[in-house]
C-alpha cells in the first residue's frame, strides 16, 4: 500500500487528533494512529477507548489497506519536515512504514490494525444541529467547574439537558456550579446525559470558533460530533447528575453590583496574601463600599482593599476562596455584575448584571467559613 | 519509662521479676514489643522477631501486650507532669518532652524538677523513668537515654557540643537505621564525624533532613515544645501468621484493619483525605499504594471503595503478602468550621 501526501497537511489534521492519544495508554496499541485507506481518502482514527477522533485528508493513491503507526515518531518527523510532498510505502505483512521525503528516507514500525479497538456505531437516538461557536462557548462557560475527583464521577463532566424550548449546560464539582443556558438550541425530544470532561477539552480545541454547523448524535452510551472533516466520539458518563436546581438559593436579598474587571483585579492581587492552602479571602459589604482582605498566619502576611459598589442589603462579612472566584470572573465576559447573596454560610451567586436574550448564565460559589461566623 | 511495657508486667506480676521478659507474640511471626532489662542482657530488643529473641534467650518469658493497662499508667505520668508544666509534648505512651523554663511550682533548676518527678512517678506507679536535662529537645532526648534505667543526666549549654561529638550518630534521635548505614558509608561514625561536614554535602545527600543534621552535630535544635502536636496520621497493620496469597484470605484479613483504621478516625473526630495502602511481601519488599481525595472523606462506602482500588491496585500478586496496613492521612477535624470551604448540598 502506498500513497502521497503534502506532509503540513497531514500534519495539520493529526495535530487536530493528536490530543486523544494518551502518552501511557492501558494498552500499547493506542499509542498509535490508525490509517485506513481507500482509494483518496486516508482515514486516521486515534482512541484512548473512552474518546476516539476521526479525521479524513486527501491523499495521491488508488490502494486500499490499513495500518496503525505510531504516533509520537510520525508527529515528530512531520514538525520537523518543511512542507513537501511525502510518499508512504507500507508493507502489508511486516507492517513495516517507509516515508520517502525529497531528501530522506525514515522506517518506523507499524503494528497489526486488526489490534486497533473497534470504533462504536452510530446508534442514534437524538440528532441535534449546533454552531461550533455556541457548543464552544457552553464548554469554555462550564467546563473548568467540573470536578476532577474520580471518587465522585457524575460530577466530572458537563451535564447537557436538551429540552423543547431550550438547552442547559451545567457543571460542578461539590464547591461551586455553572449553569449556563441557551434558548436558541432546541431539541424535540428532551433528554439528560454527561459528557467526560476530558473529552469537552479535546472538542473545545479542535472546533472552530465560527458557526460552523457541529452535528451532534446521541446514544445512550455515546455522544458522536461532527464537524468539518473531523469525527469525535465519547463514552457518556453513566451515573446520575446532582440535583442542582435545588442547591441554588431562591431567596437571596442582598445584592451587590459592582465592576467585574475592577473586582478581578482587586482578588488578584488580595489573594497573594491569602493562605497557600485554603486561598480564604474576606468581604466585608457595607452600604456602596466592598473591603476585601487576607491574611497568611503562617507568614503574618495580609493585605486589604476598598473598593466602590453598588450594594443593597444587611451589612455582611462571608469568606471566599479566593481562586474559585477569579476563575468565575475570568469566565465571565460582562462589564458589571452582580453578587447575590443571603447569609455568609450561604451560597453566593454571580451574574452578569444584563444577559443577551439567547443566553443566561449563572455561576454559584460556596463559602469559606469566617471565625466570625459560627 | 524504662522498659516501659515490660515493666508494667514485672510490676503487676511478681512471677515475672528478675527474668527475662518480652512484651509481644511469641508465634512464629510476633515481634518483641518492648524488653525487660533481664532479657536486653542477652540481646534481646524491642522491634526484634520473636523467633530471633527465642534464639538469643532460650529462656525468654512471652507476655501478651496490656495497652489498657499501659495507657492509664501513661494517664497518671501525664497528670504528675501537667502539675509541673502545662507544656507537655507526649512522644509516645511512656515519654514526653517539658518546658520547664517556667514551671508551676517555681522550682529554681530543671534538674530539680526532674528529680521529684521521677520520685512521684516511683510513689504513684512503682516504676521507675529515666529523665534528660538539657536547653533544648535533641540533647534532652540524647540525655534522657543515656543513663537507663532510672537516670538522670543532665548537659550543660557548655557540655552540649564536646558531648555530642562523643555519640555514635547511629544513637541520635532521628537517625534510623537507613541514614545511619548510609552515613557509614560516608564515613561518618561519630557527631565529630558528622560535625565536619559542611552544610552543602549534608543537603545533597539527605535532602532537608541535610541541614537538621547539620544543625543537631552541634547540638542546635530550636524546636518548642509543642503541647498540641497535631496527629498526621491514623492507622493500623496486622501482620499474618503465614504469607498470604489468596485474595479473598487477604480481603478478610483488609477489612477488619480498614474498619479499625475508621473507627479510630471518628473517635477523634478527624477525616483522612488521604488513604495509604502498605504491603509487605513475604521477602520483606515493601510498598505502598495512596490516593487523595480532594475532599475529606465523610463516607465510610468512599473510603472503603477506595481501599478496594488500592488493593486491586497492587494485582495479580507476585508473591505471598506477609503484611497490610492502611492508614488515613491529610487529616482535618470538622469541629473546627474556621476556614472550612463549605459544600453544596448535594
Amino acid at each position: 500500500m502506498k500513497f502521497i501526501v503534502s506532509s503540513s497537511a497531514l500534519l495539520k489534521q493529526l495535530s487536530a487528533i493528536n490530543g486523544v492519544v494518551a502518552s501511557n495508554p492501558i494498552v500499547p496499541i493506542l499509542e498509535n494512529f490508525l490509517f485506513q485507506l481507500e482509494g483518496s481518502v486516508l482515514t486516521v482514527t486515534a482512541s484512548d477507548l473512552q474518546t476516539v477522533m476521526i479525521t479524513e485528508i486527501e491523499v495521491e493513491s488508488s490502494d486500499k489497506g490499513a495500518i496503525a503507526v505510531p504516533a509520537r515518531l510520525l508527529l515528530d518527523t512531520l514538525r520537523g519536515l518543511p512542507e513537501q510532498p511525502i510518499t508512504f510505502k507500507i508493507d502489508a505483512d511486516t507492517f513495516g512504514t517507509e516515508i520517502v521525503s525529497e531528501n530522506g528516507r525514515y522506517k518506523l514500525s507499524g503494528e497489526n490494525p486488526i489490534d486497533f479497538p473497534k470504533v462504536p456505531a452510530v446508534n442514534k437516538t437524538l440528532s441535534i444541529e449546533v454552531a461550533a461557536d455556541v457548543l464552544g462557548k457552553a464548554i469554555s462557560n462550564t467546563s473548568f467547574a467540573a470536578s476532577t475527583d474520580d471518587l465522585r464521577p457524575n460530577m466530572t463532566g458537563m451535564y447537557v439537558q436538551l429540552g423543547e424550548n431550550n438547552t442547559t449546560f451545567v457543571a460542578t464539582d461539590g464547591h461551586r456550579l455553572v449553569r449556563y443556558r441557551r434558548q436558541d438550541l432546541r431539541s424535540a425530544l428532551a433528554t439528560s446525559l454527561i459528557i467526560p470532561r476530558k473529552a469537552l477539552g479535546l472538542l473545545k480545541s479542535s472546533l472552530p470558533s465560527d458557526n460552523t454547523v457541529v452535528k451532534a448524535d446521541f446514544s445512550q452510551s455515546n455522544a458522536f460530533f461532527s464537524f468539518g472533516n473531523i469525527k469525535m466520539i465519547c463514552r457518556l458518563i453513566d451515573e446520575r447528575f446532582p440535583d442542582y436546581e435545588n442547591a441554588i438559593p431562591v431567596n437571596n436579598p442582598n445584592i451587590l453590583t459592582i465592576n467585574r474587571l475592577e473586582l478581578l483585579g482587586s482578588l488578584r492581587r488580595i489573594s497573594i496574601y491569602a493562605n497557600k492552602t485554603t486561598h480564604q479571602i474576606r468581604l466585608r459589604i457595607a452600604k456602596d463600599e466592598l473591603v476585601i482582605s487576607a491574611e497568611d498566619l503562617d507568614y503574618s502576611n495580609e493585605a486589604t482593599e476598598k473598593l466602590n459598589c453598588d450594594y443593597n442589603g444587611e451589612d455582611m462579612e462571608i469568606g471566599f476562596n479566593a481562586k474559585f472566584l477569579i476563575e468565575m470572573l475570568g469566565n465571565l465576559s460582562t462589564n458589571l455584575l452582580q453578587l447575590r447573596l443571603s447569609a455568609p454560610n450561604r451560597a453566593g451567586i454571580l451574574v452578569p448584571n444584563d444577559q443577551d436574550e439567547s443566553e443566561d448564565i449563572l455561576m454559584l460559589v460556596m463559602p469559606v467559613m469566617l471565625n466570625t461566623y459560627a | 519509662m524504662d522498659a516501659f511495657y515490660a515493666s508494667v508486667e514485672q510490676r503487676d506480676n511478681p512471677d515475672l521479676r528478675g527474668k527475662p521478659v518480652a512484651v509481644g507474640g511469641s508465634r512464629e511471626r510476633g515481634v518483641v514489643a518492648a524488653a525487660s532489662y533481664e532479657a536486653r542482657q542477652f540481646g534481646v530488643r524491642s522491634a526484634m522477631p520473636s523467633v530471633t529473641a527465642i534464639r538469643k534467650c532460650p529462656q525468654l518469658i512471652f507476655v501478651r501486650p496490656r495497652f489498657d493497662v499501659y495507657k492509664a499508667v501513661s494517664r497518671e505520668i501525664h497528670e504528675i507532669f501537667a502539675e509541673y508544666t502545662p507544656m507537655i509534648e507526649p512522644l509516645s505512651l511512656d515519654e514526653a518532652y517539658l518546658d520547664v523554663t517556667e514551671n508551676l511550682k517555681g522550682i529554681d533548676t530543671a534538674t530539680g524538677i526532674a528529680r521529684e518527678i521521677k520520685e512521684k512517678i516511683r510513689e504513684k506507679t512503682g516504676l521507675t523513668a529515666s529523665a534528660g536535662v538539657s536547653f533544648n529537645k535533641f540533647l534532652a532526648k540524647i540525655a534522657s537515654d543515656y543513663r537507663k534505667p532510672d537516670g538522670l543526666f543532665v548537659i550543660k549549654p557548655s557540655q552540649a557540643e564536646a558531648f555530642v561529638e562523643t555519640l555514635e550518630v547511629k544513637g541520635f534521635h532521628g537517625i534510623g537505621r537507613v541514614t545511619a548505614e548510609k552515613m557509614h558509608k560516608m564515613g561518618i561514625f561519630t557527631g565529630a564525624d558528622l560535625r565536619e561536614q559542611p552544610v552543602e554535602n549534608l543537603v545533597k545527600h539527605f535532602g532537608k533532613a541535610g541541614r537538621w543534621y547539620y544543625q543537631i552535630a552541634r547540638g542546635q535544635d530550636d524546636r518548642p515544645v509543642n503541647p498540641d502536636r497535631i496527629r498526621k496520621s491514623i492507622g493500623a497493620e496486622e501482620t499474618f501468621s503465614t504469607d498470604l496469597e489468596e485474595i479473598e484470605l487477604l480481603l478478610n484479613e483488609l477489612w477488619p484493619i480498614s474498619e479499625e483504621v475508621w473507627r479510630r478516625a471518628e473517635r477523634a473526630h478527624l477525616y483522612g483525605k488521604t488513604v495509604t495502602l502498605k504491603v509487605k511481601f513475604g521477602d520483606f519488599e515493601q510498598i505502598t499504594r495512596s490516593r487523595t481525595s480532594l475532599q475529606p472523606l465523610t463516607e465510610q462506602p468512599v473510603y472503603e471503595r477506595i481501599i478496594r482500588d488500592l488493593f486491586d491496585s497492587i494485582l495479580p500478586l507476585r508473591k505471598g503478602i506477609r503484611l497490610l496496613g492502611i492508614s488515613l492521612s491529610n487529616l482535618d477535624s470538622l469541629d473546627d468550621l474556621e476556614g472550612r470551604q463549605l459544600t453544596l448540598p448535594f
